[in-house]
């Protein structure tokens, strides 16, 4: 038992720090792009982390079919619908007149959509 | 985008409502019918975004094998990789961002293949699927990528989703 509620706090514990890494970096990188960069750490290892370890949590201690369910449908949704957004945002950010802050090295995207 | 078929909208309703039942996780009927009402709604509107090919690939035991073998070991190596990366990059400041948005090829000619790989790649943190086009035949991605060492193209697209699209295409070729 202790060993499962050491290996329950280690799994929420890294979907924390993880999540922390995201949100630091979405306050400090430098432009649009690369903070949403910094926001797919929270929404992939950070849910992760912290789902696996709900789930442990529901199954063994709770013993709730349902929770550890939910759990596993919020996981998997979190993860399929975020790329998702992800282009959506990434793309409408651009269109939207919004440009990477750095001069960019590589501007295959500029060249082709920016007459 | 298509036209709304039969199909589509039998597929969209199934997926909607088995997601209901997930959520809910209750056999009660008024639950169930409320869940098929508002399924049923969802796949009228929505079913003709989504793609229209054959979905039967998962009934070859080969192909399905290599799916679960490349979402349940092959992607979470990368993941982990690519997110313990991105986490020093938050944690040491910022100056060591170097963004850029790559076009690189791909190899892939199934839609549920390219959809997954586009997916695959925004999951991982530090690069971001921006547009898919078509030009002469090929299929590029735009990426922004968060460390661009290279300016697009074949080594690129290698060093951002080689091993990606090597586990794809084992189960959409």
């Amino acid at each position: 038992m202790l060993i499962l509620r050491i290996a329950i706090d280690v799994l929420i514990a890294i979907g924390a720090i993880f999540a922390l890494a995201g949100t630091l970096g979405v306050m400090r990188m430098p432009d649009t792009f690369c903070r949403m960069q910094a926001s797919t750490c929270v929404t992939t290892l950070g849910v992760i982390g912290v789902g696996l370890g709900a789930l442990l949590y529901a199954i063994f201690i709770m013993g709730s079919a349902a929770t550890a369910v939910k759990v596993l449908v919020i996981c998997g949704l979190v993860l399929v619908t975020n790329p998702v957004g992800a282009h959506a945002i990434a793309k409408g950010a651009y269109q939207a007149g919004i440009r990477p802050e750095k001069r960019m090295e590589t501007e295959d995207y500029r060249r082709d959509f920016d007459e | 985008m298509h036209k709304t078929s039969f199909a589509g909208v039998a597929s969209t309703f199934l997926l909607c409502f088995i997601f209901w039942i997930l959520l809910t996780w209750s056999a009660d009927a008024q639950e169930l019918i409320t869940g098929a009402m508002i399924s049923l709604a969802v796949a009228l509107f929505s079913s003709r975004f989504f793609i229209h090919e054959n979905p039967t690939w998962f009934l070859n035991p080969v192909k399905l094998l290599n799916g679960i073998a490349f979402w349940l070991f092959i992607f979470p190596v990368e993941l982990v990789k690519a997110n313990v990366d991105v986490a020093k990059r938050c944690f040491t400041g910022c100056k060591n961002v170097n963004p850029g948005i790559v076009k690189v090829p791909v190899n892939l000619k199934s839609m549920y293949g390219q959809a997954a790989l586009a997916n695959a790649i925004t999951l991982t943190p530090g690069t971001i699927t921006m547009e898919i086009t078509e030009e002469d035949g090929r299929t590029y991605y735009y990426i922004h990528w968060i460390d661009a060492k290279l300016p697009g193209g074949e080594e690129a697209g290698e060093a951002i989703k080689g091993r990606l699209e090597r586990g794809l295409r084992r189960v959409w070729e």
